[in-house]
Parts: C-alpha cells; sequence; structure tokens
C-alpha cells in the first residue's frame, strides 16, 4: 500500500498512502497467453483435466491470434466521453455485436481451434460454425453480448465467446485506465458485464485489496470488500469453502442473505498462480457443493455455463 | 447475469430435466462425473469476514477480522486471521506492529476474560462474579475518596481533588462513552486520568 514506486529514495513519500488504481485493463496478449498457460498447469493432473487442457488449448488459440492481428481500431474518444459523463460502459455491447473487428476475430480464431484436441460434441459444433448462416450467426453473438447461453447450444457459444473475449480485450487495452468510473457496483466499468469472479490480490500498492475480474473484456476493477457483488449489500456476507481442516482456503464462495446468490473469491495471498477464469472452471468442485446449498451462481463464466 | 440465470430457472420449471452444463454439452461428461463423485463427501465450512476498528488507540485502524464457523447460523467462531482493511480512508489496509499483532492480542493464555481477584497474601488470581468484583470496587473507591478527597486548596478555596486514584479509559469507545466517562471521572474529582487511545 506505500506509494514508492521506485528504489530512489524519496522523503516527501514517506508515510503517504495512496488508493489501490480503480481499474486493471488487459494486455490482450499477456492476458490469453497467462491464462492459457494456468490451465496447462491445473490440467496436468485431476478430474477435470480433459477440459482444463482443451481449455488451455482454446486460451492459446485466443493468444496466437491476438499475435497477428493488427492494432484494434480504438473506441472513439468522443463515445468514451460520453459513456463516462453517463456513467455508462464505454464498450457498447449491441454495437460490438456488429462491429467488423469482431467479424474479423471470428474466422481466424475458429480456423486456430480446428488442430486443438477435443471430443466429438466440441468438434461438430466447430464444424458447424465455421458454415453458420448469417443469420445464426448474428443470433448468437446476440447471445454471447447479453451472456444469455442457451442452454441447448452451448458449444457454438462457448467457441463465440472465446472469439468475443479476443476482440473485447483488444479494445479494453486501448482505453485509459484513468478515466474509467464506476458504473455500478458488480458491473464491468469497460463492457458493463458481470464479474466470473473476484480476486484479492497482493500487487505492490494494492495490498489486499479486491477487484472483480470481468470474463468478458479481461478487464478487473476495483470493488469493496465483503459485499455482494450481485446486489451490493454489505448485510448478511458470508464465505463457504470445502472443510480441509486447519488450512485457509485461496477460493472461497462469497455468499449474500439479501439477494441469496453467490460468487467465487480468490485469494492471491494463499496462491499467488491464481487466475480468475483458469481457477474459476478448475474449481468446478465448489459450484457442484453449492448447488447443494440456498444461492445461487451470480458469476458469469462463459466456459462454466448451467452451475 | 440475470438474463442468464432466469433463463435457467425456465427451463427447470419447464420440465426440461437435468439442465445442461458447458462440460456436458462440450463432450466432457465424465471429467463432470469425477469431479461430483470427488466433492460428495466433502462438506462446505461457514468461514466469515467481519470489518471491524482495531481496538489500541484512537487513530481507529479498519481491520478485517477471519473466522471459521458462523454466528449468525447458529456456530461458534473461531478467529483465524486479522489483517489491515484496505478499504478503510484511514489505513487503507496497513497496520502499525501493535495493531498487526492482534490475533495474538485476543488469542493469549493471559487474557483477561472475566474480573479476577489476588487478595491480599494470596500468590495467586481467583475468578470472580461481576457484581462481587463491582461492589468491591465501589467500596475501596469510597474508602480513598473519604479518606484522601481534598474539597478546599491552600487558599482556602472550594475544588474537587481526588489524587490517590487514577483511572485509564479504553480506546474502543464512541464519542458519548467517552463523554460520560468524562463525566464520571471528573464529577468524582479524579484527576489522574487518561485513556489508553494516547498510547
Amino acid at each position: 500500500m506505500s506509494g514508492f514506486e521506485s528504489i530512489q529514495p524519496d522523503p516527501s513519500t514517506i508515510g503517504r498512502l495512496l488508493p489501490p488504481p480503480f481499474a486493471v485493463l488487459p494486455d490482450p496478449r499477456r492476458l490469453f497467453r497467462a491464462r492459457a498457460e494456468r490451465f496447462a498447469a491445473l490440467g496436468q493432473a485431476g478430474d477435470l483435466s480433459p477440459y482444463l487442457r482443451f481449455l488451455a488449448g482454446l486460451c492459446e488459440a485466443q493468444a496466437a491470434v491476438a499475435d497477428t492481428l493488427p492494432p484494434p481500431e480504438p473506441i472513439p474518444a468522443a463515445q468514451v466521453e460520453r459513456a463516462r459523463e453517463g456513467k455508462m460502459p464505454p464498450l457498447d455491447r449491441n454495437a460490438f455485436r456488429d462491429s467488423p473487428g469482431l467479424r474479423a476475430v471470428i474466422g481466424p480464431f475458429l480456423d486456430a481451434m480446428v488442430p486443438v484436441p477435443k471430443p466429438q460434441p466440441a468438434q461438430d459444433a466447430l464444424e458447424w460454425l465455421r458454415r453458420a448462416p448469417e443469420e445464426s450467426m448474428r443470433e448468437m453473438l446476440g447471445n454471447v453480448v447479453a451472456d444469455a447461453i442457451p442452454l441447448e447450444a452451448i458449444p457454438q457459444h462457448l467457441f463465440l465467446s472465446a472469439a468475443a473475449q479476443i476482440e473485447a480485450a483488444r479494445l479494453a487495452s486501448g482505453l485509459d485506465a484513468a478515466k474509467l468510473v464506476p458504473v455500478e457496483m458488480g458491473v464491468c466499468p469497460v463492457c458493463g458485464g458481470p464479474p466470473a469472479a473476484s480476486l484479492v490480490v497482493e500487487r505492490p500498492g494494492a495490498e489486499g485489496a479486491r477487484y472483480a475480474a470481468c470474463a468478458f473484456c479481461g478487464t478487473q476493477w476495483n470493488e469493496v470488500r465483503i459485499k455482494c457483488l450481485a446486489c451490493g449489500s454489505t448485510k448478511g456476507v458470508g464465505y463457504k469453502a470445502p472443510d480441509e481442516g486447519g488450512a485457509e482456503p485461496a477460493i472461497k464462495a462469497e455468499t449474500c442473505d439479501s439477494c441469496r446468490s453467490w460468487v467465487k473469491i480468490l485469494y492471491h495471498r494463499h496462491n499467488p498462480s491464481l487466475e480468475p477464469v483458469a481457477d474459476d472452471v478448475a474449481s468446478l468442485g465448489l459450484d457442484l457443493l453449492m448447488q447443494g446449498t440456498e444461492y445461487r451462481r451470480a458469476g458469469f463464466d462463459p466456459f462454466l455455463i448451467g452451475y | 447475469m440475470n438474463m442468464e440465470l432466469s433463463r435457467r430457472g425456465l427451463l427447470k420449471v419447464a420440465g426440461a430435466g437435468v439442465a445442461g452444463t458447458s462440460l456436458g454439452a462440450m463432450g466432457f461428461s465424465e471429467a463432470e462425473a469425477a469431479v461430483a463423485a470427488h466433492v460428495r463427501p466433502l462438506k462446505l465450512a461457514n468461514l466469515n469476514e467481519t470489518r471491524s476498528i482495531c481496538t489500541y488507540c484512537s487513530v481507529a485502524c479498519g481491520i478485517i477480522a477471519y473466522s471459521k464457523g458462523d454466528r449468525r447460523k447458529g456456530e461458534r467462531a473461531e478467529l483465524i486471521h486479522i489483517e489491515g482493511d484496505v478499504d478503510h480512508p484511514t489505513n487503507l489496509g496497513t497496520l502499525c506492529p501493535k495493531g498487526a499483532a492482534l490475533k495474538d492480542f485476543v488469542k493469549s493464555a493471559s487474557r483477561l476474560q472475566y474480573p479476577m481477584i489476588r487478595k491480599p497474601g494470596s500468590d495467586r488470581f481467583e475468578r470472580v462474579s461481576w457484581d462481587f468484583a463491582l461492589d468491591r470496587i465501589a467500596r475501596l473507591m469510597k474508602d480513598d475518596r473519604d479518606a484522601n478527597f481534598v474539597a478546599k486548596n491552600h487558599d482556602g478555596l472550594a475544588v474537587n481533588r481526588w489524587t490517590t486514584t487514577g483511572m485509564l479509559a479504553a480506546s474502543a469507545t464512541t464519542n458519548e462513552t467517552a463523554w460520560a466517562t468524562f463525566k464520571v471521572a471528573k464529577a468524582l474529582g479524579i484527576v489522574g486520568f487518561d485513556n489508553q487511545a494516547r498510547v
């Protein structure tokens, strides 16, 4: 939490504290590569390793596509300013749905997914997507930008969500984090989406601060701790984790008695490798245990639909 | 977010059977079933994180106390960790060495949890009731004040001075408690009066 930024002595900063930065924007290349590495590490063993290894390949494909693309057309400054004045997210998801930038990543991403090993249903969905008519494509993208994945067509939407993540992260990376303003409690200040999970980070200057992580555009934004990310209540917030004796868990479910929902919270203090999307999937066991409670999942992760 | 949830709710109501999941739909049902089998015997523990204020001094730093067990759910809560509250404007998550050691303060084997007395000539403290303790404190205060109260100074001016008994008040108080504490001490004439908040 100290304000020290360099190793040069600067007496004027002694004892001065700086609040943690409000938002941390993604670097698309680093974001997807780091996520791929985390998925691969998590997928080395365990019950879930086939799915985790598949998602490692998917994130690697996202990183490869992000590497080859030219810098994106930035969100127009006037739109950013207008959004800021109206406390709206600068990335307009409805406009994003029909943007040429999004269409330009879908083809290369689906191509990059072809060599990734996958079960037959995923294979079929990918093949169908690569020939999908424009009308279906537009409808599915509408579902993707609305975070409303129909349960009867999850695989197609999973691939399209992954493609949309690439372009959304590229657009988010072009924004000025210092100019972002809170939109609403538990809502991404860049794209207006719900968080996948939240992270208690240990970054210098933000030790112990909680950041909600958006799965759609990869932005992380500061939220007050011990506060429900779904309804903003501070009353009746509790935590649940599998009972493993003494050790403090690195991943907990943050539950809210006001709105009866829960969102995962990850602690870098206990495990600095935690990545909000990868570890959200890898901690599926917590979701399954939480299904037996009165709380319902409020975190949104397109790789973990239906829990 | 709510759209996704309401749609799922609708499917369940509509009798669509087992709701679809990412793993099932993508062809990873075996992995999903293995995780389900693995966690089935596990139980969820209730944990809690509670905002509070450090008790040591008047700076009143924000703290977060972690406990296992949730008192709201009728369980016994055991304190497992205390850290600075990063959202608190006073300390932004930092704590001084005393504040950082708060957990040991709570867990201390020699922590005073109820009134104790060491009787004259005894070599140990023994537990007593609050009624006994308060009666005894009042008795001793009264005797000492009756014997040593100063009602007039050297010039014969009326004063209210009780110099043989002192009082050290706590810091974890509100303005209202502090006001009441001050009134009690000064009405009795206590001169040696200080507050833990200055430490």
